[in-house]
């Protein structure tokens, strides 16, 4: 048997440093963790009257890359992920508004805007919801041809992020060459929705009728509109505007059927609640409704409370109207709720805004209800109108961001002056509400509430007909008055919305053609090493040279 | 580039077995036959283990490593000698000499090990898009089984069916036997008790069943000598 001593030297090194080659691989490669997927939002896709905004596409499967790219790199097949606490806002502004062919875009949101963070809000925090609202503005009024979509940030979304921005400050873009990260979503193209419906509820509390009056009851209506609008309507939950008003219209509700129950209490005016749908849309929904009215009752309203965004206030609130302040009703239900409000320590101002006919656009609601010629009144914490689409329950607009005393304040200022009008006990000092009787604010019907409606987004059109939510709030309202009606809508047609807003997110990590060619080169490599090692210990030197030579017939079969 | 991986992944699973077998005199002497049925021994084999382990075993709801269920387990690895027993002793094989049959039995031995343990897991995950160092380290650890499986093969080979062998060589025999016998509840600990992660306990496991090889070639030659 041929002894191995002679040949094992240098082919044993080489089996050696065939390992060694392998463990340098290792080292320089990074060693990687396995696929991410993450839970993320799509921006919003609309049309307006056939005019395209927001993001026109949804799949997604392009290399990663962070805002360090180098200048002149060819991004149409890369997505930027871009987390929004370190945004450049003009630069991102500029950046889209140049129309450079893109992959697609992340953003990195941080966790206080989730449903579940419980993180206490600062002065940090403020300087960051300002950031979100206007990246959100800007967002929502661009046409953007590639996908757009919103993420949390958590502890491996911020692994990955930071390997890729090394990988591209060492100059090293992720493509197909060279390895790096891939984000893949894979959903089927958006389709327009066909027919968005809003669904409006309504109840009615009747009021004490006194035998042989003919005449119908004065009638007062307490309208706040529930559905939301934002960048990215998956996370449109809308805590303060207007979950903060449905909120306080539910917990009025509540105190006045308790005093409606008994008919010893019950007062002299019937009592209309109406949580209406179609807000962020010029208050398309309000607008229907109103028109289903019949004449008679159009006729018995004194005048309609429409709450929109009290849920973030300190002392000061606005009431807003389209009649001249001169108006009987409308003097009479300011200095109703100034006197309470001064007896509260809340500041009530008036802001007068005429409507303009020949323009659709509708920023209060109590402008519809103007324009149907009933009196009325919209108290907010807003001092100025909003534009379209803001203050719709933005991405800013999360729970941890609205205020629960501000809601009981703002419960207390409506309730106690509406009480005061019914039963006609106006500037005189009596608590109608107080703290400790039976009929206080309920703190932790409000808390819950607001923690349900900060978790529920509510964007009209991804609604559907029997959606839970809304039949939720039918149901509560059910508890509360005997007849509440549910009415369904269709969306004017002015408003076109496109599906798919929750994708999930994979995350792989791959390796580069290179790697993988250098990685066939080691085998093969070693499998040859291998081969000759083994000849050479088993047959001899002279048989492997005798390989290469081929001379024919080499090969005898010995038995 | 995923089905490229695929193929890098199984060619250095697989490929040394093949070269293996041309590369030494086996391929000259065709003792594909001998390879075949070892490789079918092992099925058995496996299938017995399998019965055993459903049978004896509990499952364990964390990752540590219990000594009781681990003893159970290398006794059950026992089963593996017994078939490797069988496989040298009882099957017939053609005329050839001893020094072939060993290294044919380990050979279809471990390449019916890769091929049931290894051939699965890599074509469902090696052509996925995420790229993990999972399966390279598994063709590594294929080949450290191919050492070791072909240095039991040989020990076995010593013990059974070589009669004269010198008195002082038996104990070391066996025990080298042993080690390389219980090595999977070696490496088990390792994993388990110990808290190695995979590169580690593969480096261990190919330096181990290089050093087997070297120490098994070194009493093989030194039983050859007395009869040569």
């Amino acid at each position: 048997m041929a002894t191995r001593k002679p040949g094992d030297g240098p082919v044993l090194e080489s089996v050696y440093s065939v390992i060694a080659l392998v463990f340098v691989l290792v080292a320089c490669a990074e060693l990687c963790g396995a696929a991410t997927v993450v839970d993320v939002y799509r921006l919003i896709q609309y049309d307006i009257s056939g005019v395209p905004f927001g993001s026109r596409l949804a799949g997604l499967n392009h290399h990663a890359s962070s805002l360090h790219f180098p200048p002149g790199a060819d991004l149409s097949r890369t997505v930027l992920v871009i987390p929004v606490r370190d945004l450049n806002l003009s630069y991102v502004k500029d950046f889209l508004s140049q129309r450079q062919p893109l992959g697609g875009l992340l953003f990195l949101l941080p966790q206080i805007f989730s449903f579940d963070s419980k993180e206490s809000t600062g002065d940090g925090e403020e300087l960051l919801k300002n950031i979100v609202m206007e990246l959100e503005k800007f967002l929502i009024h661009t046409n953007i041809p590639y996908p757009v979509y919103f993420a949390f940030e958590n502890d491996d979304i911020n692994t990955v992020l930071a390997d890729i921005k090394k990988n591209d400050v060492s100059g090293q873009p992720a493509t197909a060459t060279t390895g790096g990260y891939k984000l893949v979503v894979s959903t089927a193209e958006p389709k327009k929705v066909a027919s968005p419906i809003m669904s409006n509820i309504q109840g009615w509390l009747p009021g004490l009728k006194a035998d042989g009056d003919p005449n119908q009851l004065p009638t007062i209506a307490i309208v706040a509109s529930y559905d939301t609008f934002g960048a990215a309507p998956a996370l449109s939950v809308g805590s303060d505007s207007n979950g903060s008003g449905v909120v306080a219209l539910l917990e009025i509700a509540r105190l006045f059927s308790l005093l409606y129950s008994n008919p010893k209490t019950r007062g002299r005016y019937n009592l209309l609640f109406g949580l209406t749908s179609g807000g962020p849309y010029n208050y398309n929904g309000t607008h229907k409704w109103l028109r289903s009215f019949d004449q008679r009752l159009r006729e018995t309203i004194d005048y309609a409370i429409c709450l929109n965004s009290i849920g973030s206030w300190n002392d000061e609130l606005w009431i807003h109207v389209s009649k001249p302040p001169e108006n009987a009703y409308i003097k009479q239900t300011f200095e109703g709720l100034s006197n309470v409000g001064d007896e509260l320590g809340i500041k009530v101002g008036l802001k007068h805004k005429k409507i303009n006919i020949s323009n659709s656009r509708v920023a209060w609601e109590h402008e519809q209800f103007s324009r149907h010629r009933i009196t009325a009144a919209t108290l907010s914490e807003l001092s100025t109108a909003p534009g379209l689409f803001e203050n719709t329950g933005n991405l800013a607009d999360s729970g941890n961001f609205v205020n629960e005393a501000a809601v009981i304040r703002s419960v207390k200022l409506v309730a106690e002056s509406l009480a005061r009008h019914i039963y006609g006990h106006q500037g005189k000092n009596i608590q109608i509400f107080a703290d400790e009787g039976s009929l206080a604010v309920n703190p932790s019907y409000i808390r819950s509430w607001l923690d349900l409606l900060s978790r529920t987004p509510r964007v009209a059109p991804f609604l559907s007909k029997n959606d839970p939510f809304v039949m939720a709030l039918k149901k509560e309202l059910e508890e509360h008055m005997e007849e509440v009606i549910l009415q369904n809508e269709v969306l004017d047609g002015i408003f076109t919305f496109y599906d798919s807003t929750k994708a999930t997110l994979n995350i792989y990590q791959v390796a580069s053609v290179t790697f993988d060619l250098l990685l066939l080169l080691v085998l093969g490599s070693y499998l040859i090493v291998l081969f000759s090692f083994l000849v050479i210990t088993t047959r001899g030197l002279d048989d492997l040279i005798s390989l290469f030579r081929r001379p024919p017939s080499r090969k005898v079969k010995t038995a | 580039m995923t089905v490229f991986h695929f193929f890098n992944c199984a060619i250095l699973t697989f490929g040394p077995h093949a070269v293996y077998y041309s590369a030494t005199p086996l391929s000259e002497y065709d003792t594909l036959g001998t390879s075949v049925k070892a490789a079918l021994v092992y099925l058995g084999t496996a299938l017995v283990k399998l019965v055993c382990l459903a049978t004896f075993l509990k499952v364990s709801e964390n990752e540590s490593f219990d000594p009781y269920q681990e003893l159970l387990k290398a006794l059950i690895g026992f089963i593996d000698v017994a078939g490797l027993y069988f496989a040298l002793t009882q099957l017939t094989h053609r005329n050839i000499s001893q020094n072939h049959k060993f290294q044919a039995v380990g050979l279809g031995w471990a390449f019916a090990d890769s091929v049931l343990h290894r051939l699965a897991p890599l074509w469902v995950g090696a052509r996925g898009l995420e790229f993990t160092w999972d399966y390279i380290l598994q063709g590594l650890e294929a080949n450290a089984n191919l050492v070791f499986s072909i240095s039991l093969a040989a020990l076995g080979s010593l013990m059974w069916l070589r009669k004269n062998k010198p008195k002082s060589l038996i104990p070391i025999i066996y025990a080298c036997a042993g080690i390389v016998a219980t090595m999977p509840s070696i490496t088990s600990y390792l994993r388990r008790g110990l808290g190695w992660h995979f590169p580690k306990v593969v480096g261990f496991e190919l330096f181990t069943s290089l050093a087997m090889a070297f120490i098994s070639w070194q009493l093989f030659s030194a039983c050859q000598r007395p009869s040569a």
